[in-house]
């Protein structure tokens, strides 16, 4: 896996204002793990951050929306630590 | 490894900042190098001569000023939020500097937001 | 001592409010830990009564205790060994108690 910079791990929904303060943030050589509400984000349309996004499959599957996902990667909890292990940095929003 | 807290809520409204400030107190027990940062609404934590009494809670103000006994290395607070909620060095509790939240979010291995 | 009227206190001890403490009822608790309490430990039970007038809080464990201490009272009086023999058991635990402090919240 490439390495990454900061990693912005997401919990909040798309109209949570720190969702909008996380996505303000984002730079190139950074990647966005959603959690937990903000797998919500995958729901309104296919979101195109500008870096990678992840989303924790376990929480998409919570809500019904595991199938049919465009534009994150689907990663189980273990690939979730994985990803924080590959991050310089983490920002848990 | 350095950590910076952010505090983005209200003080008193939840206990979401209250939780914030003990897992910082509880870094600073392990020697662990520990920053608050009060930012958004979250300001307001740092406003003088807050009286709890009637809420029946502590004074967040007065927890707040042990963080440089237990080892907080520093407290910041947002210039935009504060010049948004008035608060100003006159009015604010003493020992906090002021910066800019976007200049401070990337100098720190892990940032977590309280709640 | 006889007509002391002992403040409610908790089903661990503590006082279920900190400003009924009295010198009185911090020699009745510390009896039931087998402490009889000497000037050193009036040192830092009052210590942590102005720690507590000033912070609102307990010092949430031992090792923030500790330090507590030590940043008032200097590295002679701020180190565990000298806390644990004034307060066996769990130092912040025993020595809160006694001076009427509430439950250090990450005390086991």
């Amino acid at each position: 896996m490439a390495p990454i910079n900061t990693l912005h791990i997401l919990n909040k929904a798309p109209e949570h204002p720190r969702s909008l303060a996380c996505m303000s943030v984002l730079q190139s050589g950074d990647a966005l793990l959603l959690t937990e509400n903000a797998v919500l984000a995958l729901a309104v349309n296919s979101i195109d951050p500008g870096v990678p996004v992840f989303a924790l499959a376990p929480d998409l599957a919570a809500r019904g929306l595991e199938s049919g996902i465009q534009g994150a990667s689907l990663v189980d909890y273990a690939g979730m630590v994985d990803l924080t292990t590959h991050a310089q940095k983490l920002i848990n929003w | 490894m350095s950590t910076l807290m952010v505090i983005d809520q209200p003080p008193y409204g939840t206990w979401a900042g209250r939780e914030a400030l003990d897992m910082a107190f509880s870094l600073a027990a392990f020697d662990q190098s520990v920053t608050l940062l009060f930012t958004g609404s979250g300001v307001n934590w740092l406003r003088m001569s807050q009286q709890p009494g009637g809420v029946e809670q502590k004074s967040l103000e007065k927890n707040l000023s042990a963080a440089p006994v237990f080892g907080v290395e520093a407290i910041y607070a947002d210039a935009a939020a504060c010049a948004r909620y008035g608060l100003t060095v006159e009015n604010m509790i003493a020992g906090v500097a002021i910066a800019s939240s976007s200049e401070l979010l990337p100098k720190y291995t892990h940032t977590a937001f309280a709640g | 001592m006889t007509n002391l009227v002992m403040p409610a206190r908790n089903n661990e001890g503590f006082l279920e409010n900190p400003n009924d403490w009295t010198p009185d009822a911090a020699k009745i608790i510390a009896q039931d830990d087998g402490i009889s309490l000497t000037e050193n430990h009036w040192e830092i039970i009052y210590f942590l009564r102005s720690f507590y007038k000033e912070h609102e809080i307990s010092p949430p464990s031992n090792r923030l205790f500790v330090k507590s201490v030590k940043e008032a009272l200097g590295e002679d009086r701020g180190n565990s060994i000298y806390l644990m023999q004034l307060f066996p058991g769990t130092p912040a635990k025993t020595a809160c108690r006694i001076a009427g402090l509430p439950r250090p919240t990450n005390c086991l």
